[in-house]
């Protein structure tokens, strides 16, 4: 039974990325004619009826978003901003949607942009996806040619413009407050929460930020409309997702397959199973801001609420799958390097709370009262989830708490083992 | 009013403007929330997170610093889990400290620790990890030290680099925990920092430290702080001076007084090592033998009393004068100007504002009434356009330039028209370059502008101008012929330009301008402000809050000098001497003859120059000046110095002028005395004694005092400075409600008619101060300068002031602060210039004029147009004075400092 | 390119700094930004020194130092760690005779690491300059290089 459901990745592997014609000719372009006869409100009522949630992490419903940035005010300029800068250790579903089919990706903005009234948009994209960034900019510059960008797009009212504006590598930029002030040209520290962007963001304006595979949605609700949409998945988690599958499996990749799937088909129907005969251990769903899990979750179904009931999180749709002979101590002490390494240093408790973690991780290798330790560092990571100003300070709670959860007594006797190495 | 709302913090109700910070407000109501990164000077961070407070309705916890506050908002702001986590944090943020404290400064971040107990190590939970992170120490910065190591990355230095002061010189450098501040690309005395110090002021740990006195200062060890107003420009900012062993050993600003709220340049800052400078004068000296010998007192007021009265008897009344000072109070001068019309007998009294702002005096009194400032300071930084024409203002006034630039932040369009680049160039949204003098034509062009198209607010111009549409009409007249191309002609701006200037002032619902001695010091000085005056008066753009006209003034009481007498047409007040009414006022408050006083108008700085070659004027009492720096064409103040019978000078150093002085006395500096100075904006603000004068030197008013009454013609004997005022203010109605006991804890802006008066900010709000109340239109046509370049000297002259130095040096190069940023002359060439004769940057060169010559170094620079040079003036072995002319302006007699011919030669 | 034509392609804003950064460092033939072309930059935008230079020290993909023809991104994410990165880097090392953050002294490679770039498989990955490298291992990785320095 391994059948995916592809929405975002309806175009892939069948046209030339490069070339909007083929775009054209599997039916591109055809919801944002259909979109330009709609009134903007309805757009937003389909996307909120159709129940996308924001593919980025997070799950907000995406229609309740639009209809805020489009209320914040009447008669101002509004900005729509594409959310490229995959960062999430593990996730790579954009890149995927980028390098396959970026038309697809402008059609979604483009919707969404006439749905709130913006004139301009913005994909803020990691530089280092060199690829996506240049057929992005191909599309861009194909899709201005043909009007599909620009003054009175398919002549209508409507016009938009769409520039490309790149990071230079920082994980935080992708968090939503700290994209805009990287956007601007700053260095990346999160803003202060409220106001949200969609009162005040890029510039001071109201801006709507989403996803790109959250964007890839919109041109396909227009077009097969929000029932056809929210048929699809689970109750509160419609839809499709891709999933991005890494680590020890036979067929690592990424899959779009409907919302509320089971981990154990995704791993082993879709990803083969574990690699070089060995047995599954566990999983880190949803990247380093995200929780682990042991094969008692196997069953888990793939929806943002019902993972949440059990402890988990769906995240970016990142999972990482690891065999009995990783070591825990080792993964979990990579995640908080890495968290370490990408904190700003903005807020205190995130600042100094991700050496010092690091440093009791250290800790943990070199001294006897281990169950001492690994409560310290949840204590102080339950602190920086307390206090921290942004989503970064607040993440590393989430594997270190799942961690301990299910494999304490691994990360003990695995830190025993380094240290006697 | 905005709305009140009643909030509840811990039980306690609390009302307040809604929107308002909700820590602030706990704050205020004695609920101290800790925190180390909000000021309240600054946009909330929200970094160091120990304002987290819960908030009824909100999920989890929210730092209070980042909160507007609602109507019904419930907070608590202590419970046992909010103290756990401040404690929490607190023990984190030390964890990343160096705590080495030297004591040089207090420290917020060490109270706290107290507070929560974490100053015992043994208390704390977390390992100590910033030996980890080689936090490194920039010692580059001639002012200042920043140590990584035990700075807690609030953002409080950057925001008060960048939100209070308008310069954004700093930053961090790397990210997360190895993080630290950076100015320039690392070495902060590479950087664009001036010095202005407010980073120090506000950083909550010793991680910026200042560095004058360094090594003396313990802050537990100062005996007194003393608040009194900085004695360089006319800003008057308000200071604290920290004395600790009688010796000054910090100035910092003073919060929440007007008009800097704290905020300083560097001079505020740093320069007041002059006052215990080695080099101060500290007992009188009498010229023996063309040799300077110790006197005492007596000796030395005896031998003056003496020589003043004898020419008095040989040459008449006339043959005496006096140069009263910008530098000294308001009550030195009032008594100064009063022993000169008392004792000397006749109105010979003047000082450096002939060669500042004479012009712009001489054409506001003329067409509006008043010469001084329309606006507060504080508008600088809310009106919708600013226009700044010959001003520099962000070297000359700093601190009102602080204004502008947060103007700019939020909205405020600044126009600028200046020959030469100045700071403020960044800021503008156009800068309009006129060739050197020929402003008439530019704003003539303007005017001819706003005119067609239909910009003139025909109401004001009905209700609020003297003969309204029939002045118009002249000015119409004499206007049309400077065609947007004609105007572009003479003055070398691109009409474009000039006409979206003239559009945004004219349109602008307030415009202000500043106007500084780029237009005043000129031959036709009084016209280019009469020019101004007339666009500003048909625009309506003046009588209203926010709009007006206001020169900067360019020392800390140049202003109040002239309002209390200081004035050879004027006594205090403004009132015209030839007003026999005032006359018989002031005699009967002076206690003397009416007959005794002079109705002849006085001679003015340059004329007493002139007077004395001509062999005139026999004897000059010079306090607190410097004419051998200041006056033009300094080879012919020199040889009419020579010819002066007996010259008396009373200055804290020795000057350039003091060598032609028979009897020098020493006086006391500002920190010595007490008094009153009136600043740019007409406020009255009070001086403070902070230290005692240096050897023997003794108060102005009382040397003066001393020596009329050894003349035999004794005046009122004050006793003390207040009395003194209060005489002031029974002379000059526009200060006559004023008192020290009113402005002890802030000055009043004149206007202040009675006690009850709160004084005022904007002029003219209701008519204008002429006799009819209404502006009167001075129509001014553009002639052509009579100095012009030829072959011999092919390059105009212009002449300014830097932020680093102060009008003749005196005091600011006694400095080392500030001679460490600039302490040498310089002349700014355009590189085309530059290239034609062969001449490459920082060589010595030779400026020579018809007047004279000087020597100094070439910088070569874009921010001068061909055919045009700069220099700043302050540079006595340097001295612009040498080259200028003493060619008056007609009206005000104000000497064209910004336009010599002059040319170049490789020394 | 001159960082003169450069600029010129972009509107004096604040908000183009980061794309101007890229630009001129990649223009530039040792990959990173030296200080007077930092200089310009501030001069351009209107902004301090420190403001570019915060900039550039923020984003790990930015150097103020010289580097390498090649830049080698070696992927630190967990995820490749776990699947053995930490060889790869010992082998790199060991080829190249330098340590992270170093260039080669030939002046060809400079080695540094990244966090995800996106390429997560059952084996490491990196990026050489634009390229990437998936499903990488010790022998695969002399290859490689070996490679590049033939070209």
């Amino acid at each position: 039974m391994k059948k995916e459901t592809r929405i975002a990745l309806k175009n892939l592997g069948k046209i030339n990325p490069e070339n909007i014609d083929d775009y054209l000719f599997h039916g591109g372009y055809q919801a944002i004619a259909v979109a330009l006869e709609m009134q903007p409100i309805t757009i937003i009522e389909e996307i909120e009826k159709s129940g996308l949630r924001g593919r980025g992490g997070a799950g907000f419903p995406t229609g309740i978003k639009n209809r805020f940035t489009s209320n914040s005010c009447n008669d101002c300029e509004r900005f729509v901003v594409c959310n490229a800068d995959e960062g999430e250790p593990g996730t790579f579903k954009d890149r995927i949607i980028m390098e396959n089919d970026p038309h697809l990706l402008l059609e979604g903005m483009l919707i969404s942009a006439y749905g709130i009234g913006a004139s301009k948009g913005y994909i803020y994209i990691r530089a280092e996806y060199y690829l996506s960034i240049d057929r992005l900019k191909k599309a861009i510059e194909s899709a201005y040619k043909r009007g599909y960008l620009g003054k009175n797009i398919m002549g209508s009212q409507f016009s938009f413009d769409l520039e490309i504006k790149l990071g230079a590598g920082s994980y935080l930029c992708g968090e939503e407050l700290t994209l805009i002030e990287s956007l601007e040209g700053k260095r990346g520290y999160p803003r202060i929460k409220p106001p949200f962007p969609a009162e005040k963001g890029l510039f001071g304006k109201p801006t709507l930020i989403n996803n790109v595979e959250t964007l890839s949605h919109f041109p396909s609700i227009i077009t097969n409309g929000a029932e056809w949409y929210s048929n699809m998945g689970t109750e509160k988690s419609k839809g499709t997702k891709i999933f991005t599958i890494s680590g020890n499996v036979n067929n690592p990749g990424f899959f779009e397959v409907e919302m509320g799937i089971s981990l154990h088909s995704l791993i082993y129907d879709f990803a083969e199973g574990i690699k070089d005969g060995k047995t599954f251990k566990g999983a880190l769903l949803g990247g380093a801001a995200g929780t682990f899990v042991d094969n008692s979750m196997l069953d888990a179904a793939m929806d943002y609420d019902k993972l949440k009931e059990r402890g988990a999180s769906l995240g970016s749709g990142a999972i990482i799958v690891f065999d009995e002979n990783q070591s825990i101590y080792d993964l979990l002490y990579s995640i908080l390097r890495f968290f370490k390494h990408e904190s700003c240093g903005k807020c205190v408790p995130c600042r100094i709370g991700t050496a010092q973690l690091l440093s009791l991780m250290d800790k943990l290798k070199n001294e006897e009262n281990k169950l001492e330790i690994i409560n310290e560092i949840l204590f102080q990571s339950e602190m920086m989830a307390k206090t921290s100003l942004c989503p970064l300070g607040q993440s590393p709670i989430l594997p270190v708490r799942s961690a301990i959860k299910y494999f304490e007594k691994e990360i003990i006797s695995q830190s025993i083992i380094v240290n006697n190495f | 009013m905005s709305e009140l709302v009643t909030i509840t913090i811990d039980g306690k109700q609390l009302t307040a403007e809604k929107g308002t910070n909700l820590l602030q407000i706990a704050k205020n109501n004695g609920i101290n929330i800790p925190s180390l990164c909000y000021h309240k000077k600054l946009s909330p961070t929200g970094a160091c997170r120990l304002c987290l407070v819960k908030i009824d309705g909100t999920n989890g916890l929210t730092a209070s610093c980042t909160v507007q506050i609602k109507e019904g908002m419930n907070v608590i702001a202590f419970d046992e889990e909010l103290e756990t986590i401040r404690k929490y944090l607190l023990d984190y943020l030390v964890s990343e400290h160096n705590e080495a404290n030297d004591e040089t400064y207090n420290d917020e971040f060490k109270d706290l620790l107290k507070r929560y107990d974490l100053i015992n190590t043994e208390n704390r939970k977390f390992p100590s990890v910033w030996k980890l992170f080689n936090y490194p120490t920039d010692d580059s910065s001639p002012v200042l030290t920043y140590d990584a190591s035990k700075c807690i990355k609030c953002f409080r230095c950057i925001k008060a680099c960048n939100e209070v002061q308008g310069k954004n010189v700093l930053s961090f450098t790397d990210r997360g925990i190895s993080s630290y501040i950076i100015g320039g690309f690392g070495v902060w005395g590479e950087s664009e920092c001036d010095g202005c110090g407010e980073c120090i002021q506000l950083c909550p740990t010793g991680a910026i430290v200042e560095k004058p006195h360094r090594t003396e200062i313990n802050i537990n060890k100062i005996d007194r702080k003393v608040k009194t107003t900085c004695p360089y420009c006319g800003v008057g900012c308000q200071i604290e001076l920290f004395v600790q062993d009688e010796k000054i050993v910090r100035s910092i600003g003073v919060d929440g007084l007007m008009p800097n709220d704290g905020r300083l340049c560097i001079k505020g800052r740093f320069g007041y090592d002059f006052i215990q400078s080695k080099e101060r004068l500290t007992s009188p000296l009498i010229k023996k033998n063309g040799r300077f010998e110790e006197a005492t007192w007596d000796e030395a007021l005896d031998l003056i009393a003496f020589k003043f009265n004898e020419v008095i008897e040989k040459h008449g009344n006339d043959a005496l004068a006096g140069y009263s000072s910008a530098k000294c109070t308001n009550e030195d001068n009032y008594i100064f100007q009063k022993f000169i019309r008392t004792v000397f007998g006749n109105n010979n009294v003047d000082y450096c504002t002939r060669l500042c702002h004479a012009s712009t005096v001489t054409a506001m009194l003329r067409s509006i009434g008043d010469g001084a400032g329309s606006n507060s300071i504080e508008d600088f930084e809310t009106t919708d356009c600013l226009l700044v024409t010959g001003n520099n203002i962000i070297e000359t006034h700093p601190i009102t330039a602080t204004y502008i630039k947060r103007g700019v932040a939020r909205g405020m369009q600044v126009i600028i028209i200046d020959p030469k680049w100045t700071p403020l160039v960044k800021y503008a949204k156009l800068w309009l370059q006129p060739r050197l003098g020929t402003d008439v034509a530019l704003l003539n062009g303007m005017i001819r502008h706003i005119i067609h198209t239909d910009l003139i607010n025909k109401q004001f111009i009905e209700t609020k101008i003297d003969r309204g549409w029939e002045a118009f009409e002249e000015l119409k007249i004499l206007t049309e012929k400077y065609t947007p191309e004609l105007t572009e002609e003479i003055t070398g701006v691109p009409k474009d330009k000039m006409m979206e200037a003239a559009s945004i002032y004219a349109k602008s619902p307030t415009s202000m301008i500043a106007t500084g001695m780029g237009m005043s010091q000129q031959v036709t000085g009084t016209n280019n402000v009469f020019s101004i005056i007339n666009m500003m008066l048909i625009c309506g753009q003046i009588a209203k809050e926010r709009a007006g006209i206001d020169p900067p003034r360019g020392q800390n009481n140049v202003q109040g000098a002239t309002d209390v007498g200081a004035s050879p047409i004027n006594y205090p007040g403004y009132i015209p001497i030839g007003n026999e009414e005032n006359r018989r006022k002031v005699a009967n408050i002076w206690g003397v003859p009416f007959e005794s006083l002079s109705s002849k108008p006085g001679l003015t700085t340059v004329e007493i120059a002139k007077a004395a070659y001509d062999g005139k004027i026999k004897a000059l009492y010079i306090m607190g000046e410097n004419p051998m720096v200041t006056d033009p064409n300094l080879n012919h103040t020199k040889n009419a110095f020579e010819k002066l019978d007996f010259v008396v000078v009373q200055d804290i150093f020795h000057t350039e002028t003091t060598p032609y002085a028979d009897v020098i006395l020493p006086a006391a500096s500002f920190a010595e005395k007490n008094g009153t100075f009136v600043n740019s904006d007409r406020r009255v603000l009070r001086v403070r004694k902070v230290v005692e004068t240096p050897g023997s030197a003794r108060q102005d008013w009382q040397i003066i005092q001393e020596i009329a009454k050894r003349m035999k013609k004794p005046m009122t004997s004050f006793t003390n400075e207040s009395d003194i005022f209060d005489e002031i203010a029974s002379v000059t109605p526009m200060m006559a409600g004023i008192s020290y006991n009113r402005i002890e804890n802030g000055g009043i802006q004149w206007p202040c008619p009675d006690k009850s008066h709160p004084g005022t900010s904007t002029l003219f709000i209701e008519k204008f101060n002429t006799p009819n109340g209404k502006g009167k239109l001075n129509p001014v046509d553009y002639v052509a300068q009579n100095e012009k370049t030829s072959k011999e000297y092919p390059f105009l002259l212009n002449s300014g002031r830097i932020l680093f130095q102060y009008h003749s040096a005196t005091l600011s190069r006694k400095n080392d602060a500030l001679n460490a940023f600039a302490n040498e002359s310089y002349v700014l060439m355009h590189p085309n210039d530059a290239q034609k004769n062969k001449l490459t940057n920082g060589i010595k060169v030779k400026l020579i004029s018809p007047r004279g010559e000087l020597e100094t170094t070439l910088k070569i620079s874009e921010e001068v147009l061909e055919g045009e040079l700069f220099m700043p003036w302050h540079f006595s072995e340097s001295l612009v004075n040498n080259l200028t002319r003493d060619e008056l302006d007609p009206h005000s007699k104000i000497a064209p400092f910004k336009l010599s011919a002059c040319k170049v030669v490789i020394n | 390119m001159m960082t003169e034509e450069i600029l010129a392609k972009y509107k004096p804003q604040k908000d183009n700094l980061i794309q101007i950064l890229h630009e001129i460092q990649d223009a530039h033939h040792q990959q990173y930004l030296p200080e007077e072309e930092l200089i310009k930059i501030a001069k351009y935008l209107n902004m301090s020194m420190s403001s570019i230079y915060g900039v550039t020290s923020y984003y790990t993909m930015f150097s103020t130092k010289p580097r390498g023809k090649y830049i080698i991104r070696l992927c630190e994410s967990p995820i490749c760690d776990m699947l053995g990165s930490d060889k790869i880097a010992i082998k790199l090392k060991e080829i190249l005779k330098i340590n992270f953050n170093e260039t080669t002294s030939d002046g060809l490679f400079t080695l540094e690491s990244s966090e995800c770039l996106g390429l997560c498989g059952n084996k490491p990955s990196m990026m050489i300059n634009q390229r990437t490298y998936t499903g990488l291992n010790e022998d695969i990785i002399e290859l490689i290089i070996n490679d590049l320095r033939n070209e």
